[in-house]
């Protein structure tokens, strides 16, 4: 399983902070990002970053292990 | 007291911060501040309060990073960062920062810098509620 969790404005257009996906063998953040973005279009709009157990992942490839935690996020906006 | 690197839903003391820097070593010579507020209007409308939400685990990770590297990067003795989540009232403290160093200079220019790259840096968003309704930042310089 894959859990996929959402903060601020993409949980607001998701409309839930966390989603899971079955894990596939072979599975990336790209096909996860490819699962749910046709699903909440104007939430990935916003999507700039993503990260895999809490460390920012630029390189959209990145193989995924089960029971991973993925995180699309917006811009930040804190202090 | 409290770790140097905190992200808590209650309001903070700026005292006890700068006591706690100072506690730790007698050879600071200079503590520089930023203290974040909240203000009742932005964008041409007033704001009552705002919402913070966090990607906890690596908000406190990236923030617990930066005060390692301004350490590193600015030769401090000790730096301090406390952000608010929740729902925060205008006028009351979102995020303060403290860095101490032996001399001024290099604690003031890495408290710039911490706040700079929280910013850019840290999973926090928050949301503006107005009389008119609620409104996601748009981060700006």
């Amino acid at each position: 399983m894959i859990t996929v969790l959402f903060f601020g404005p993409v949980a607001e257009r998701v409309g839930a902070s966390r989603l899971e996906l079955e894990y596939q063998s072979g599975m990336r953040l790209q096909d996860v990002q490819a699962h749910l973005q046709p699903r909440y279009p104007e939430a990935f709009a916003l999507v700039t970053l993503a990260a895999v157990n809490g460390e920012q992942v630029r390189d959209r490839s990145l193989p995924l292990a089960d029971n991973c935690e993925v995180v699309f996020m917006s811009k930040f906006s804190g202090g | 007291m409290q770790g140097p690197v905190r992200i808590q839903l209650a309001d903070f003391s700026h005292d006890e911060e700068i006591r706690a820097l100072q506690a730790g070593s007698k050879r600071i010579g200079g503590i520089a501040t930023f203290l974040g507020c909240a203000r009742d209007f932005s964008e041409g409308r007033e704001v009552s309060e705002i919402s913070f939400d966090a990607y906890e685990p690596m908000a406190v990770a990236e923030m617990q990073k930066l005060r390692k590297e301004a350490i590193e990067r600015f030769g401090l003795i000790d730096a301090r960062i406390v952000h608010r989540l929740g729902v925060v009232r205008a006028g009351d403290s979102i995020v303060f920062i403290a860095t101490g160093a032996e001399h001024r200079a290099p604690a003031l220019l890495a408290c710039q810098w911490i706040i700079d790259q929280l910013k850019e840096r840290v999973p926090i968003w928050k949301k503006e509620i107005t009389p008119q309704g609620d409104c996601w930042v748009t981060p700006h310089p």
